[in-house]
């Protein structure tokens, strides 16, 4: 029994009864915010520069970019046309010093112009060889 | 007596409980798993790029072995940190290749604004080629028309 004037105690507690629903919408929520980024992109081989100048040949299909204008083996064509044009090629039916494919552009050239030649070159196939504009 | 009988034929019922004292600790176990697994990405979000875009692109399957990027003023940055020159990518493209085995490993993501003219762009396109990478050129996927 208490004595008067003592002051009851009271012991104070954490409750932790809770803390594993905590822990688990924790989860959850790290669960659910993750984002899973995928990169897309084209893959595309190069040669360097002294196997590039070896498959090199009066042959080998060029494509250059000049002026905004595509033009594929000196023939001005539209970027579905170049698709074309390289498709009937057959290039992955070649040897592997066959599929070269040239690419030149000119100062000035913008990548996403850039991007969609390499793209179309890659995607059927071909290896692409960089150029330097003739002076 | 019949009282007795009928006391003994009811089973006692027990309750099973379930220990949940250490759910907690197994939840925070859990949470600090998922962070030591998880990687940190590396590419750098502040890089402020506009991706080209072509029908062609697919889902990058293979992990880079180095990150290449340059923004629209034409700043390049190798791995994340800034570079002068076309040179010092091929430089860290060869060290970063020295030793791989298959063609997975060589794989070089590029990541160049759009609007960057050649004269930027085309120096690092072979900069990586001399260094030995299969160039992996990141866009984004343009809807086909019909």
């Amino acid at each position: 029994m208490a004595r008067r004037g003592e002051k009851k105690r009271r012991e104070g507690g954490i409750p932790t009864d809770s803390f594993s629903d905590i822990a688990f919408l924790l989860i959850i929520y790290f669960l659910v915010a993750t984002t899973l980024v995928r990169l897309q992109a084209i893959t595309t081989e190069m040669p360097s520069g002294d196997k590039s100048a070896q498959a090199q040949s009066e042959k080998t299909p060029i494509v250059n970019l000049r002026g905004g204008e595509v033009f594929f083996n000196d023939a001005p064509v539209t970027f579905p046309a170049l698709e074309e044009r390289l498709a009937a090629l057959d290039l992955p039916a070649r040897v592997p010093e066959k599929r070269v494919v040239m690419l030149e552009s000119a100062t000035g050239t913008p990548y996403d112009t850039y991007f969609q030649a390499l793209a179309a070159i890659s995607g059927n196939g071909g290896v692409v060889a960089l150029v330097d504009e003739e002076k | 007596m019949g009282r007795t009988r009928s006391h003994a034929r009811r089973k006692k019922r027990r309750t099973v409980p379930v220990p949940t004292a250490s759910m907690g600790d197994i939840a925070f176990l859990l949470i600090i798993f998922f962070l030591v697994c998880s990687e940190a990405s590396q590419d750098a979000s502040d890089i402020q790029v506009t991706l080209p875009a072509s029908e062609r692109v697919e889902k990058v399957k293979a992990p880079a072995a180095a990150r290449i990027a340059i923004d629209k003023e034409g700043t390049i940055y190798f791995n994340g940190g800034r570079v002068d020159s076309a040179k010092e990518v091929e430089t860290g493209v060869q060290i970063r290749l020295a030793g791989t085995v298959t063609e997975d490993q060589r794989h070089v993501q590029f990541r160049c604004d759009a609007g960057v003219t050649k004269e930027i762009f085309e120096p690092v396109l072979k900069a990586i080629a001399e260094g030995g990478g299969i160039l992996e050129a990141v866009g984004t996927k343009k809807e086909s028309t019909p």
